[in-house]
């Protein structure tokens, strides 16, 4: 009776006692999603040289993911060109009904329909790098490529200054890709009034884009190349070198291939629009890290890019940046 | 007005305040004892982390202190030192030896990137021998030829940088230059460079870090990152180190521990190299398991709290359980019940209050039942009195009958009322019993009727029916005469024609009843009401009574003084059909 009406009083204090000290020592607790399956990364291409531009990605999602405290797996196809690898990959991703899927998708179209199945499933997903065509994903981390292109170009036009040969034409890697696209885009706008001749397709083949180079060569009033990836670049540099004709015709690049900085030093290829593939890696788990504990995170987050030219390759914040440790 | 939160019971009031006391003692000794084991596995932790640090800083001294020792050597080689001297005309032949022993030291140490020596002019001889000189570097602008000349033959330590020297070969390298100043002259030969392969040095402060988020950077003198683990997102500001506030440290000397939210730097400086190595402790490294302890805080807690409850519910109760046991046993003073205590299980003061209070009660007691014993011989003698003043009114009518009856000369009728007479006082006197068997009370009562029925000739007759198996059970003598008495005079006498009585007699369950019939004039209601509440009215109160219902007010409180207040007499009447007056007794054995 009375006796019970104490006991049930005291038993309540103790309650409130043991949650009272679990919630104030709770203030500290660092706040890392709850989630027990690894986030899925399908990236591009899983198999390229170390230190090339995945690799350093995948540094960064490793980095972010040991500060965040959450699991990662991070898959793709062999090769970029892989689009229906990469489709399979992401669906089988999707059937291990992961808290969150990263997809950098290899086609700009193709990629949709396995998102919007990952979507009636209720998995959110990030696009990074290359987006696709829809509104799906929650967030897209990636270098704002028109405004990389639109480096490259201004610094084309700021070459092209006062030379004879003028015409100019750009070494594109694939077609119907976002970041070829836009990067194109933001040279055109860049180059607005010179004398752009036309876009060539390698199909990301360093071979082919040589030898388009070699062809395009011939034209007496060519005096500038704007190759849209590290492939491009590569090839086109390839064959100028060849010819020996870096200081008639002048090759803007993308990327930072040791190659291409080689070509960078010895002038072949007068400047490299270069991408943070690292911070990339950092910031689309972060912002899955965001989403994850209940933040929506922008819908776009540019990783930003920077116009490495000889002069400024060897300054201090942009070594790593170009020569990643562990080489 | 004071308002009382504390409830009123002793016993809820010592358990409120020890609850409260009890709750706030546990609550600040849990928090003071879970700070002090936090800070205590924290300092622990972080005096771990400073020695390897140390230990780190150690480490990398010992390593460039290495290299340094294989740079004065080189620099120091006579062989080298004449060969620079006579720069211009040295054959081909030495100047492959050179390079081959530059080689040899390149070989010997795998951690040493490149070996070379640069001119003034900016010539460049390579220890590797297959190294191609890349042709767009300006040798004399690198800061590594620049420190060597400021240091005037002292060994100078660059940052870590990528090492562009050789054609299409990037290497992050820390550079170890010194000018060769001959030892003959005096004169400056040269820079000798020795680049170290950075990614040992890279691989140690990888690999001695603590916890899964403590990581260690490097900062030179003039506060440029020489290494950090994420040197990219420290230069796209998306992480950013207190440097200022680490390199104060350096001066203060105070503690050796910056905190900036939940990272702890500490720092050591590299004396060969000038270099900060910070490392970087995370709080949720040191104490991992801290949400355990915190678990294990919590669970002590409860469990020390329900200890002292309990005990607290002993102790209360201890007190206030024989407190309450006297109290509900004084409460049946109150119904004047006087129950002992008795032998208790409390504490001292307690038992000494219950024996006191048993010593109270048992002369309480004592004095009751004097008094009631008392009273009980006061009423029976006041009732014995009552009863022999009946008689004597009887006895003189019925000696005139027999004196009438003698004058007639019948000698028969004399006979019988004397002998019945006779029987009568025999019984009634009856050794001084009080109790007598039923038979006698029977033979008593015949007597009484062959007497009266004598006198009232034809007056009334009458039956005696009482069940032959109860004559041996006891009775209180003279208890039917003043019912049949008031029967005859109350009812048959005052009614015309002739009367009947009827006495029958039963046994019950547990008890006697014996009927008293008679059709006479009965009793109204309120007759009756009057009759019954004058029989219940203790004597002691003695209302004024008619003779009828003194007679049955007597045998109704001596039936309940002798055998109890459960029998007696009851009535019932209605006027002309007479009366019927129910006597009840124990049905019991003869007990003597």
């Amino acid at each position: 009776m009375k006796n019970w009406y104490l006991l049930l009083i005291s038993l309540m204090a103790a309650l409130a006692l043991f949650l009272i000290l679990s919630l104030f020592y709770g203030q500290n607790t660092q706040k890392s999603p709850d989630i027990d399956d690894p986030i899925r990364i399908v990236l591009k291409s899983m198999d390229g040289d170390p230190m090339d531009f995945w690799d350093v990605v995948n540094r960064g999602i490793e980095e972010a993911a040991r500060e965040f405290g959450v699991q990662v797996v991070v898959t793709g196809p062999r090769f970029e060109k892989e689009i229906n690898a990469q489709i399979d990959i992401v669906n089988r991703a999707i059937e291990l009904s992961p808290p969150l899927l990263i997809v950098a998708a290899t086609d700009f179209r193709k990629l949709v329909e396995p998102i919007r199945r990952a979507q009636k499933l209720d998995i959110p997903v990030i696009t990074v790098d290359s987006g696709v065509d829809s509104d799906i994903p929650v967030s897209f981390i990636a270098t704002d490529n028109i405004e990389a292109g639109k480096k490259a170009g201004t610094e084309m036009k700021r070459l092209l200054a006062g030379r004879e040969r003028r015409d100019v034409v750009i070494m594109s890697h694939i077609r119907e890709t976002a970041t070829a696209i836009d990067r194109e885009a933001g040279v055109r706008s860049a180059l607005e009034g010179e004398n752009i001749i036309g876009t060539w397709f390698c199909d990301v083949e360093q071979e082919k884009a040589y030898k388009i180079t070699l062809e395009l060569l011939k034209n007496e009033k060519l005096g500038g190349i704007v190759a849209l990836n590290e492939v491009a670049t590569l090839g086109v540099t390839e064959a100028v070198e060849e010819l020996g004709l870096q200081e008639e015709v002048l090759v803007v690049g993308f990327d930072n291939a040791m190659k291409e900085l080689s070509y960078l030093e010895s002038g072949v290829l007068k400047a490299t629009v270069v991408q943070r593939p690292y911070n990339m890696g950092y910031l689309v788990v972060k912002a899955a890290v965001e989403y994850l504990s209940g933040h929506a995170p922008e819908p776009f987050i540019d990783t930003g890019s920077i116009l490495i030219t000889r002069e400024n390759m060897f300054r201090r914040e942009y070594q790593e940046l170009l020569f990643p440790f562990g080489q | 007005m004071k308002f009382n939160i504390i409830p009123g019971t002793l016993e809820a009031r010592i358990y409120t305040i020890f609850t409260i006391m009890v709750f706030a003692a546990i609550f600040i000794m849990q928090m003071v004892f879970f700070r002090f084991t936090m800070d205590t596995v924290r300092s622990s932790t972080l005096e771990n982390n400073h020695t390897l640090l140390r230990q780190l800083v150690v480490q990398i001294d010992f390593y460039i202190s290495s290299v340094e020792r294989i740079s004065r050597t080189i620099s120091g080689d006579l062989d080298i030192q004449n060969f620079l001297e006579n720069e211009g005309d040295a054959d081909p032949g030495e100047f492959r030896e050179i390079r081959k022993s530059l080689n040899n030291y390149i070989k010997a140490r795998e951690d040493i990137s490149d070996i070379l020596i640069v001119y003034h002019d900016g010539t460049v001889i390579s220890g590797d021998l297959e190294a191609r000189v890349n042709p767009w570097v300006s040798v004399l602008d690198m800061d590594w030829y620049r420190g060597a000349l400021e240091r005037g033959g002292q060994t100078f330590v660059s940052s870590s940088h990528v090492q562009n020297i050789i054609a299409g070969r990037y290497t992050w390298v820390v550079s170890l230059s010194r000018e060769i100043i001959s030892g003959l002259t005096g004169d400056s030969l040269g820079v000798l460079l020795v680049d170290l392969k950075f990614n040992r040095i890279e691989e140690l402060c990888r690999s001695l870090v603590v916890g899964a988020k403590g990581y260690d950077f490097i900062i030179d003198r003039e506060g440029n990152y020489v290494f950090h683990p994420t040197q990219q997102l420290v230069y796209s500001n998306l992480r950013s180190e207190p440097v200022p506030e680490i390199l104060s440290l350096l001066k203060s000397r105070e503690g050796n521990t910056y905190r900036e939210e939940d990272r702890y730097f500490m720092v050591e400086t590299s004396g060969l190299t000038d270099w900060h190595i910070v490392g970087v402790s995370h709080d949720s490294d040191m104490i991992t398991d801290w949400k355990y302890v915190q678990i294990i805080y919590g669970f002590i807690g409860l469990i020390l709290f329900l200890v002292v409850g309990l005990a607290t519910n002993r102790i209360s109760s201890g007190i206030t359980k024989p407190m309450r046991h006297l109290q509900d046993i004084m409460k049946t003073v109150e119904s004047g019940e006087f129950h002992l205590v008795g032998e208790i299980k409390a504490t001292e003061e307690i038992r000494e209050l219950a024996r006191d209070y048993d010593i109270m009660v048992g002369r309480i007691r004592e004095l009751v039942a004097a008094n009631t014993r008392e009273q009980e011989l006061k009423r029976k003698s006041d009732l014995k009195a009552l009863q022999a003043q009946i008689n004597p009114h009887f006895l003189y009518n019925t000696l005139d009958s027999i004196i009438w009856m003698g004058e007639m000369g019948q000698n028969r009728e004399v006979v019988k009322m004397t002998s019945a007479l006779s029987k009568l006082f025999r019984i009634s006197i009856s050794k001084g019993q009080e109790i007598i068997p039923i038979r006698d009370e029977i033979a008593h009562v015949q007597s009484y009727l062959t007497i009266q029925g004598m006198r009232y000739q034809d007056k009334f007759s009458y039956l005696i029916d009482i069940d032959p198996d109860l004559h041996e059970y006891p009775i209180l003598k003279i208890t039917l005469q003043p019912l049949v008495e008031n029967a005859i005079y109350h009812g048959i006498k005052e009614s015309e024609g002739r009367g009947f009585i009827h006495i029958s007699g039963q046994a019950g369950d547990d008890d006697i009843m014996i009927k008293v019939k008679d059709n006479g004039k009965g009793m109204t209601a309120e007759e009756l009401e009057e009759l019954v509440s004058g029989i219940e009215t203790a004597p002691e109160n003695r209302p004024k009574l008619s003779r009828q219902g003194m007679g049955l007010r007597n045998v109704h409180q001596r039936i309940r003084l002798y055998f109890g207040t459960g029998y007696g007499l009851s009535c019932e009447s209605s006027l002309s059909s007479g009366t019927v007056i129910t006597v009840r007794l124990p049905l019991k054995e003869w007990e003597r």
